[in-house]
């Protein structure tokens, strides 16, 4: 019996299940208008995994990755949320993101 | 240099299997008159890919199958707290469904996605771009 899928998808169930704390941590202090960073940071995590050698170390950032890219696509969700009363609002605005302008011609990430 | 693609494998198992299930979940929820069948659906799926991860001796495989029946498996609750969302009206009910009559009758359903828009442009801080500023509170 090879336990390594087992373990790797609870691993995986798991930081995805973190992913929602964070997104609701990350869209609180920076705002929704950092997603490109996030998904940048999750190809980041994908590529990384590539040159790790252990199969379950290499699983494990590769599943890191992948949770940060969905996080990636629930900023914007969670942003709506925070619009309709669900969430609380910070009351000291957002960091601007660098090229904020360019951004905000491109559409967040939906799935 | 050789490269070890079990990462990729957990990558793409993980993003396709919680973007399947998130999709499959509401689409069910939405659709489906008697819920445990969904569930049923759900925990064969999710069974099946168990079973397949540990049998499986690919460590690329066993980890695609792994987290896929997790994953299923996590959607039976899944459909439970779509459930909850719409009877509290967070999520749209379907006129057509006879299980959401009753949010129907009680006045909460909603018939539109509240999500299918792009938030407003955040407010930001005064002289906070990328120089700093105070992280308040």
């Amino acid at each position: 019996m090879n336990i390594l899928g087992l373990a790797i998808g609870l691993a995986s169930l798991g930081l995805v299940g973190f992913g929602f704390f964070w997104v609701v941590r990350l869209e609180y202090h920076l705002g929704w208008t950092w997603w490109p960073f996030v998904v940048l940071s999750g190809i980041i995590l994908i590529i990384i995994s590539l040159f790790i050698a252990p199969p379950a170390v290499s699983a494990l950032v590769g599943a890191l990755g992948a949770s940060v890219l969905w996080g990636a696509t629930e900023l914007r969700n969670q942003a709506i949320r925070v619009e309709l009363g669900w969430y609380p609002a910070n009351p000291s605005g957002k960091r601007k993101p660098p090229f904020e302008r360019l951004i905000r011609t491109m559409k967040a990430p939906d799935l | 240099m050789a490269m070890e693609t079990a990462g990729l494998a957990a990558a793409a198992a993980t993003f396709l299997s919680v973007w399947l299930g998130h999709v499959a979940v509401r689409f069910l929820e939405y659709r489906v008159a008697r819920l445990w069948m969904a569930r049923a659906l759900f925990g064969v799926a999710g069974a099946a890919c168990v079973a397949a991860s540990l049998a499986c001796s690919c460590p690329n495989g066993s980890v695609e199958f792994g987290i896929f029946g997790l994953v299923f498996l996590f959607d039976i609750l899944e459909l439970g707290r779509q459930e909850g969302r719409v009877r509290e009206g967070r999520a749209r009910a379907n006129p057509d469904n006879p299980r959401h009559r009753p949010v129907f009758a009680s006045g909460k359903a909603l018939s539109a996605d509240l999500f299918d828009r792009e938030p407003a442009p955040p407010a930001y801080r005064r002289g906070a771009s990328r120089s700093g500023g105070g992280e308040g509170s």
